[in-house]
């Protein structure tokens, strides 16, 4: 399969790439930095593995950076995942309007867009593609904190939903992957005592896989996943 | 070029098991004439870009062949 993978150059995304390059798939990856996680990947899959510096905070260059120049209508996709994105946390009454516009830039406008145009790409190419967003286990369980930023990937999932339907009679499928707290550079800030009560709300009480989620990921875009579509799988520790 | 979108509108007419057309006057309606869906002219869009680099559909809806010929001359 090619796919193209948001937010490649560490944490979620790259993990996904590494699933994805393991099972002998190509991948297009989209980030700002090259970095040096990225590069081992680079070296081992030189064939394989592609990369493009983009900043999806600017989402109308996405046509012209990512599918004039990069993938193009030349490349048959199999599949995207809307992984890239960022945490804005306050409080509300503090909320900034510019810093929820560029984090909604981010996380909501780019994934639609890039969705728009990884669609055009299936039909040209009658191809049944699927479409996975990462959104947060923050928009089904309530955090201090993280009201905008939930709200973003509440969108996303609502996007996603409608998607599906939308599509669906030409087989092509969109889902979403929910995750819990991992332990990334996203969640870098927070504090031991933060992080543990984070992982008593969950049933397994602990830190959230990312190579489970990775492997979620490409579970859903494999043919093993032909029939689902339109859902939100929670990979999250139990937090029920 | 009217060769050419003749071609591209019997590719997607074909693809969604539609009866193919002999030729196109520019009076003819996409949906009402060609009995295109909302999807199948999506499909017209990408195929129509891909080989003219222009979005037809960019800056509002098109509903005659002869509007396609216009954006496409
Ligand atoms: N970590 C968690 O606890 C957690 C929990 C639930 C859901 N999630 C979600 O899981 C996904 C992956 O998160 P993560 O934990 O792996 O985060 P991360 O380590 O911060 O990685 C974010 C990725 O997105 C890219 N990115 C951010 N802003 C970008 C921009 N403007 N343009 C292009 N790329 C950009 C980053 O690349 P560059 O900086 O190189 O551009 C990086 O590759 C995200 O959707 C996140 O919301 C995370």
């Amino acid at each position: 399969m090619n796919i193209l993978v948001t937010g490649c150059s560490r944490g979620v995304g790259l993990e996904i790439c590494r699933v994805l390059l393991e099972q002998g798939h190509t991948v297009y990856g989209i980030a700002r930095n090259y970095t040096d996680g990225f590069k081992e990947l680079a070296i081992r899959y030189k064939d394989s593995l592609f990369f493009k510096s983009v900043d999806l905070s600017v989402p109308a260059e996405i046509h012209r950076q990512v599918f004039k120049e990069y993938v193009t209508n030349r490349i048959v996709l199999d599949g995207v995942v809307n992984n890239a994105a960022m945490a804005y946390d306050d409080i509300v009454t503090n909320l900034k309007l510019e810093k929820l516009e560029t984090m909604y830039a981010v996380n909501v406008f780019a994934p639609m867009m890039i969705t728009k145009y990884a669609i055009r790409n299936m039909l040209l190419h009658r191809k049944k593609g699927c479409i996975v967003h990462i959104s947060s286990v923050s928009v089904h369980t309530g955090y201090k904190g993280l009201a905008m930023y939930a709200s973003s990937k509440g969108a996303l999932e609502a996007f996603s939903k409608d998607t599906a339907r939308e599509w669906g009679e030409l087989g092509i499928r969109s889902n979403v992957v929910v995750p819990g707290f991992m332990e990334t550079e996203m969640s870098a800030s927070l504090t031991q005592e933060q992080k543990d009560r984070i992982f008593r709300r969950t049933s397994m009480k602990q830190a959230t896989s990312v190579r489970s989620v990775a492997e979620t990921t490409v579970f859903l875009l494999s043919e093993k996943a032909c029939s689902i579509t339109g859902q939100n799988i929670h990979i999250d520790n139990g937090t029920i | 070029m009217e060769q050419r979108v003749l071609d591209i509108v019997n590719v997607v007419l074909e693809n969604r098991s539609k009866t193919k057309v002999n030729n196109l006057s520019p009076d003819d309606k996409l949906r009402e004439t060609l009995g295109f869906d909302s999807l199948d002219l999506a499909e017209l869009t990408v195929r129509i870009e891909d080989e003219f680099g222009v979005d037809i559909f960019e800056d509002g809806l098109i509903n005659t062949v002869g509007e396609i010929y216009s954006k496409l001359g």
